[in-house]
This record gives C-alpha cells, structure tokens and sequence, in this order.
C-alpha cells in the first residue's frame, strides 16, 4: 500500500488533498521487498502487452468485413499511434514548460499574497473537461486538429500539475529554509539548493500526472478530426463495427496504462536519494 | 467575459444563455443527477469492497491496484465499449462514471477504517459485540469522515468525464459542447460550447459543496 494521499478528510477544492491532479499514487504489489518492486515494474508491461497479444488474437480468429479490413491496416494503427504519442508528449512538454516555472514563482515570498487564491482557483479550473477544453481550443483558436488538441490538452492539464508544484512547494518546511538563510545563503542559493531538491518528488508527480492525463484523454481528439487511437472508437461508433471500437479501446488503454508505468519508473529513478 | 468575434452579427454567451437558459439548466439537472447517482452506485460497491478486504492487506493492495489500474484507462475506451454491451442511453454513461468514482472511494474505505484505533473496537468486542457488528456499529461511523472525503473526491473527479456522456445517448451538459461542435461556421457555434463546458464547472463547484455540506453532517457527532 502506498502512503495514502486522501487520508485527511480535507475539502477537495479549498486546501490539501489532490481532487484531480493525484488519485495516481502509485501503487505497486508489495513495494517493500526488492521482489515486489521487480513485480510492480513488470505488471503493467505484461499485462498490456497480453491484452494486445489477446486482441490480435481475436482479430485473426475472425471472420472481418470489407469496412473492419479498410479500417484496420497496420498503417492505419501505427498512423494512430503517431499522433496520439504526437499529440499527448507535446501537450505533455508544454504543460511542464509553463505549469512548473510559474509554480515556483508563484511560490515565492512576493506571490505569497496571491498563492491561496490561485491554488484555489487551480483547484476549481480542475472540474474543467477535457471535451471541452480541445474542443473550444478547435473552435476558437485553430481548426488544425493537432495543434488544436494539443492546445485543449495542454489548458486541461495546466491547472492540475501548477497546483501540485505550488502546493508540493509549499510543503518544503520553513525551518529548513530558514537555516539555510542562517548558514548565509542567498535566496537564490536557497532555492537551487534545498528548496528544488525538496520539491524533485513533486515535481515528478506533476510528470507523471501530465503524462497520464494527455495520454488518456488524448482520444478525445477524434472529435475534431486529430486521429489518435480514439479514431477506431468513434469510426466504429459511427460506421456501427463494435470490432473497431474493441481495438480503439484496448490499443488506448493499453498506452495510457504504460505512460502510467513509464510516470512512475521516472518519479522511482530521478527521486533524490534520501527521500 | 470577452470573446474572440470573428462576425459582426456574433452571438455573445449572454446572447446564447438568454435564449436557452432553460434547456441549459435543464441539462445541469440531468448532468448533476447522472454524477449524483453513480457516485451513489460506486458508494455502495466500493465502501462494500473497502469493508471486505481491509483485515487483509494483500487482498487490499489488489483490489487497489485494480481500481487504480481502470482508473488509468481513458473514458472514452469504457463510453464506446459499454455502449457496445448496453446499447445507446444512460447505461454506459453510469458505469463508466462509477468505474473512476470507485479508485477513491475504495482506497479511502481502507485507509479509514485501518485509522481507527483499535482498542475502542477491543472494548466493543469486550462488551459483547460480534465482530460484524463492530465493524458497522463502531468502525464504519468512526472512518466515515475519511471515507466521505474519498466519495467527494470521486464525485468532484466525475463531474468532468460525465461530458462524454452525450455521445453515447447520455444526459448531461456534454451535447451543448457537441452541439457547439456541430453548429461549426454558424453564429451559435462557439457560445454553445463555451456555455456547455463553464456550465459543467459550475456543477462541479455546486457537486463539491453539497459533498462538503454531507461530509459535515455525516461525520459522527463526537469526532466534529
């Protein structure tokens, strides 16, 4: 079991807990010993990649009609595989460009004024929906689905992981950088050198939670006509082939359950040791 | 609120809003129903589930891992294969919002039942309770705080994923943003989705504060 976050019985959006940005803390089998670390490594690949392996199965096993064969080429799915990773590392790299920088400076002592209210209206930015998010990004800003929904990604993503690094930040105990200032450090030295080393875990946390969340609601992108993986589901859905909706489903799945993985291995190799 | 004008005959929000607040409220209702009751559905199960497994630690860790496993797995994927095995409507609308309302839910269940202290459930069997009776007449009230704030959590969570709803035939404030979507190069177009998706904000503010008001309620009156 992991530390658990939502522990504390903390209004989900005034203070503490992560209403959206953090029910993935990890979980892995048994993560104390070596062996259930190994486990929790290896889980997810295997069971993504036997879930694919069942799906190919299945595909083969069946009779497909002339559209399911149109549909499903591998052309096709590596196409889709391109811009769903296309769509959701970019959305991915400018979230952390943007979100990252003004939570530190949002966290500094001339912000301390206005930090509240910003987590709070971080917080209530979070019940934003993704739908909407790319969908008014398409509508109103670019009708180049890509560059749309990497727009729409990148406002639903923001306010989650600038929430977790301003309240990961503010969690870095005042004492310590007191005695940091007592041993004679400047400002700055104090933040390159004990503030941002504290603050790695969090940051990592907003990684992995901008990971999972572009990676999951990218499919979403369909709907302006981006591709992606969700591209099978809503031609399946619109051609009436549950055969398509079947493998846009388990191929998204499938991905967004290793950009998980991946999260968390990241968030395990870069923590600082010690922590 | 200024919005991008592409036209001279634009159609503001409020424009959009004074024509069709009644459908819009109309939708909110829905929408806040549909999340209010698969959260109640994702309650039962997983408070149900959270009371089964939490003596055993290695049943607990599954049963998190598997929520937390489904919980990674895009919206989308479970709206579009539920519709599949239940057909158009309000069916893979509310398992699909139960599925993502059940990771806090359960993970709270275990977390607050394994808080509370376990002398007080000593004395209680001590004074001639059954176990099952402690576990629902001390333990259950005692971790309902802590349980409550994980129901709130997965409520607030839903409230965003239930936009989807729409295009498998579910309530809600999702066909406003599709029907924004849809109405691409006329007038209406943008205000529509624009209304649609700070409509489903305003819900999700509305959902936390009654989860809030519940929370104060429900939590037994020695613990406030």
């Amino acid at each position: 079991m992991s530390a658990p976050t939502e522990a504390d019985a903390a209004p989900s959006l005034e203070e503490g807990d992560d209403a959206g940005a953090s029910p993935h803390a990890p979980v892995t089998l048994g993560a104390t010993s070596p062996a259930g670390r190994v486990l929790g490594y290896v889980w997810t690949p295997l069971l993504v990649g036997a879930s694919w392996a069942l799906l190919y199965w299945w595909l083969s096993q069946r009779e497909l009609g002339s559209i399911e064969q149109r549909n499903l080429t591998w052309s096709n799915v590596r196409t889709a595989f391109v811009q769903h990773l296309d769509i959701s590392l970019w959305a991915t790299v400018f979230v952390l460009l943007i979100a990252i920088p003004l939570g530190v400076a949002l966290t500094r002592p001339w912000a301390r004024r206005v930090a509240p209210s910003i987590v709070t209206f971080a917080s209530i930015g979070q019940g934003v929906p993704s739908l909407g998010t790319i969908i008014l990004a398409f509508l109103i800003i670019t009708r180049t689905g890509r560059n749309a929904a990497i727009i729409g990604l990148v406002a639903y993503c923001f306010l989650p992981v600038l929430r977790g690094t301003m309240v990961g930040l503010q969690q870095v105990s005042v004492d310590v950088v007191k005695a940091g200032r007592g041993m004679g450090m400047s400002r700055g030295q104090v933040l390159r050198l004990i503030e941002l080393p504290l603050s790695v875990p969090v940051v990592l946390t907003g990684v992995r939670t901008s990971l999972v969340l572009t990676v999951s609601s990218a499919p979403l992108a369909a709907f302006i006509g981006a591709g992606t993986l969700g591209a099978f589901i809503t031609s399946g859905f619109a051609l009436t082939r549950p055969t398509l909706i079947y493998v846009g489903a388990v191929l998204a799945a499938g991905l967004a359950l290793l950009a998980d993985w991946l999260g968390g291995i990241i968030e395990d190799v870069l923590r600082p040791r010690g922590l | 609120m200024t919005l991008p004008s592409t036209k001279t005959d634009d159609v503001t929000v409020w424009d959009y809003l004074e024509r069709r607040w009644d459908t819009v409220l109309e939708l909110a209702i829905e929408h806040l129903l549909l999340v209010l009751g698969s959260v109640l559905i994702a309650t039962i199960i997983g408070v149900g589930l959270g009371l089964l497994v939490h003596r055993h630690r290695a049943a607990s860790t599954v049963l998190v891992t598997v929520t937390n496993t489904a919980f990674t797995v895009p919206s989308l994927a479970y709206f579009s294969v539920f519709l599949v095995w239940f057909g158009l409507g309000l069916q893979p609308s509310v398992w699909t919002l139960v599925i993502y309302a059940l990771l806090p839910i359960v993970r709270n269940t275990i977390t607050g039942l394994a808080q509370v202290d376990q002398a007080i459930v000593r004395a209680a069997t001590g004074m001639g309770m059954g176990r099952g009776q402690a576990l629902l007449r001390i333990e259950l009230p005692l971790a309902l705080p802590v349980i409550m704030s994980g129901v709130r959590i997965g409520a607030v969570l839903t409230v965003g994923i239930a936009a989807v709803a729409a295009y498998v035939g579910g309530p809600g404030l999702g066909s406003e943003i599709f029907g924004g979507l849809g109405a691409i190069g006329s007038a209406r177009g943008v205000p529509q989705a624009i209304v649609g998706t700070l409509a489903i904000v305003v819900v999700t503010v509305i959902v936390d504060l009654m989860m809030a008001a519940s929370h104060r309620v429900l939590t037994p009156k020695g613990l406030r």
